[in-house]
C-alpha cells in the first residue's frame, strides 16, 4: 500500500524561519534550533518537533544558529550586530558579542571551546569562549558580505561563502587564504558534512558537491527550480533540496536522479537540513513554518506511526482531518 | 490512491505565557548547574529535605521582597559600575525584566522603562 509523506508542521515563529540547524545525538535525543526573521530562535525536540524553549534578547532578526554537539550551548547571528551564546538547557544568554554590522553566521568547533562569526562586515572573527572578554582573531579576505562560514577538517580550517561569488577555504593557525572558489552568481547555501569531509553548495538551480580538503567538484545535479538550501543523507544515498517553488525535493545521489517532490510550505524554502541519526529533514520557509518530513515515509518514527492494515480506515479518516486542519492553520 | 501516514498528534507549539526551558524537564534536571549546588547525586533523603525547605524558604522570601518593594524607591546596582534609582512597579513571570517609573539615568529621568534583569547585581530599598 503506497503511503503518502504527512510533514508534520511546527508553529510558532511569526516570521520567515531563515535558518535552522541540528544539534548531534544526547543522551536526551537530538534537538533542532530555529532562526526567524521575528528576533525570536527557538530550541525544539529533533524527532517530534515540540517546543522547548525561546531565546529572548536578540532586537532584530536572527540570521543564523547553531548548536553545539551535545546540544548544551545555543549561538544566534543577528541583525541587531550582536552574536549571542545562550544556555541551550537553560535558555539564558551567557555571552553577547558586539559587532560592526550584521552579523550572518555562527559556528562552533566540536570541542565548542572556539565560535566562528561572520556577516555583512565582511569579516571572519574567531572568539576564544573561555576568554570572552579577549578581542577576537580577524580574517579579511571577502570583498562582500559573507552569508556562511563554517569550521572544517577538524576545525583546522574554515571554509566561507559570501556575496562576492566566492567560496573560501582559509588556515586557522595562519590565517591565510589557501583556495578559492569562484562562481557565476551567489552561492546561496553551503553545507559541511565532516564525516567523508563533503561539501554541499547551491546556486541558482545547481546543487553541487566538493570534496572539502581539495574544494574539487564531485558532481552538480540541476533542480527544477532555484534552490535555496540542499542536504546530503548521513549516509550519503540521498539529499534533499528546497527553493523558490516552495516544494522540497529528494534526489539519489548516486543516480542525480529526482525520486520524490513534497508541497506543503505556502512561501519559498529557505532552509532544508537531514537530522543527526538521517531518519528526518526539517525545512524553514518564508511562511514562517517549519515542517519536519520523513525519509523512509510510512515508517513509525517520532510522531509517525505505521499503520497495520484493518485500522487504516479509521486512521485515514482522522489523519484526513488532521491534514485538513494543518493546510488551514 | 496513496494513504497519508498517520501521525499521533502535532509537534506542541510555544506556550504563550513562558519562554519555556521547562526547570521539570529530565535534562534540565541533569545538566543545570544552578549557583546552590544540590546534593541530588547522593540522595540523602534527610538532606535532601533539609535542602529543600532552605530553596523553599529563600524562594519565598524573594517574592515577599518583590512585593513590599512595589511602588517604593529601589536602587539597582548594575554591570560596569552603574546605580540607578527607581520606583519598582512588577517582575515578569521568569524574572527577566522588572517594570520600573522615574527611573534616574545620568542622562535623564526615563518615566517608564523596563529594567533587564540579568544586568542587576543587586538591589537595595528602605522597608
Amino acid at each position: 500500500m503506497a503511503m503518502r509523506q504527512t510533514p508534520l508542521t511546527c508553529s510558532g515563529h511569526t516570521r520567515p524561519v531563515v535558518d535552522l540547524a541540528f544539534s548531534g545525538i544526547t543522551p536526551f535525543g537530538y534537538f533542532l534550533i530555529s532562526a526567524c526573521k521575528d528576533g525570536k530562535p527557538m530550541l525544539r525536540q529533533g524527532d517530534t518537533g515540540d517546543w522547548i524553549g525561546t531565546f529572548l534578547g536578540h532586537k532584530g532578526a536572527v540570521w543564523g544558529a547553531t548548536l553545539n554537539t551535545d546540544a548544551t550551548k545555543a549561538a544566534t547571528a543577528a541583525a541587531d550586530f550582536t552574536a549571542k551564546v545562550w544556555d541551550a538547557v537553560s535558555g539564558d544568554e551567557v555571552l553577547s558579542l558586539a559587532h560592526k554590522h550584521i552579523v550572518k553566521s555562527v559556528n562552533f568547533t566540536q570541542d565548542s571551546n572556539c565560535l566562528l562569526t561572520a556577516g555583512n562586515d565582511k569579516l571572519l572573527r574567531i572568539y576564544d569562549l573561555s576568554q570572552p572578554e579577549a578581542p577576537s582573531q580577524e580574517i579579511a579576505g571577502h570583498s562582500a558580505a559573507i552569508k556562511k562560514a563554517l569550521w572544517c577538517n577538524n576545525d583546522k580550517q574554515i571554509l566561507s561563502a559570501a556575496d562576492d561569488k566566492t567560496i573560501r577555504l582559509w588556515d586557522r593557525s595562519s590565517m591565510q587564504e589557501v583556495k578559492m572558489l569562484t562562481f557565476e552568481t551567489s552561492v546561496s547555501s553551503m553545507e559541511y558534512m565532516a564525516d567523508g569531509e563533503l561539501l554541499v553548495i547551491t546556486y541558482g538551480k545547481t546543487i553541487a558537491f566538493y570534496n572539502a580538503l581539495s574544494l574539487e567538484l564531485i558532481k552538480t545535479v540541476e533542480a527544477p527550480a532555484p534552490i535555496n538550501s540542499a542536504s546530503l543523507h548521513p549516509e550519503k544515498d540521498f539529499f534533499v533540496a528546497g527553493g523558490e517553488d516552495f516544494k522540497l525535493y529528494k534526489f539519489d545521489y548516486s543516480t542525480k536522479e529526482e525520486l520524490e517532490s513534497y508541497k506543503g510550505h505556502f512561501g519559498p524554502v529557505h532552509c532544508v537540513r537531514f537530522s543527526p541519526d538521517g531518519e528526518l529533514y526539517a525545512s524553514g520557509s518564508e511562511d514562517g513554518t517549519l515542517r519536519l518530513w520523513q525519509t523512509a515515509v510510512g515508517k513509525t518514527y517520532g510522531l509517525w506511526k505505521c499503520v497495520l492494515p484493518g485500522k487504516s480506515l479509521f486512521v485515514s479518516v482522522y489523519t484526513f482531518c488532521l491534514n485538513k486542519m494543518v493546510y488551514c492553520g | 490512491m496513496a494513504t497519508p501516514v498517520s501521525v499521533l498528534r502535532l509537534p506542541k507549539g510555544p506556550d504563550p505565557n513562558s519562554r519555556g526551558f521547562d526547570p521539570n524537564s529530565p535534562r534540565f534536571v541533569a545538566l543545570c548547574r544552578t549557583s546552590i549546588s544540590t546534593s541530588a547525586a547522593e540522595a540523602d533523603a534527610k538532606e535532601l529535605q533539609r535542602e529543600q525547605r532552605a530553596r523553599s524558604a529563600l524562594r519565598e522570601r524573594f517574592l515577599r521582597c518583590l512585593l513590599t518593594m512595589t511602588n517604593k524607591k529601589v536602587q539597582f546596582h548594575m554591570h560596569e559600575k552603574v546605580d540607578v534609582e527607581a520606583t519598582f512597579g512588577a517582575s515578569d513571570i521568569d524574572v527577566l525584566n522588572f517594570q520600573v517609573s522615574d527611573l534616574h539615568t545620568p542622562i535623564g529621568v526615563q518615566k517608564e522603562a523596563l529594567i533587564r534583569c540579568q544586568d542587576v547585581i543587586s538591589f537595595t530599598f528602605d522597608m
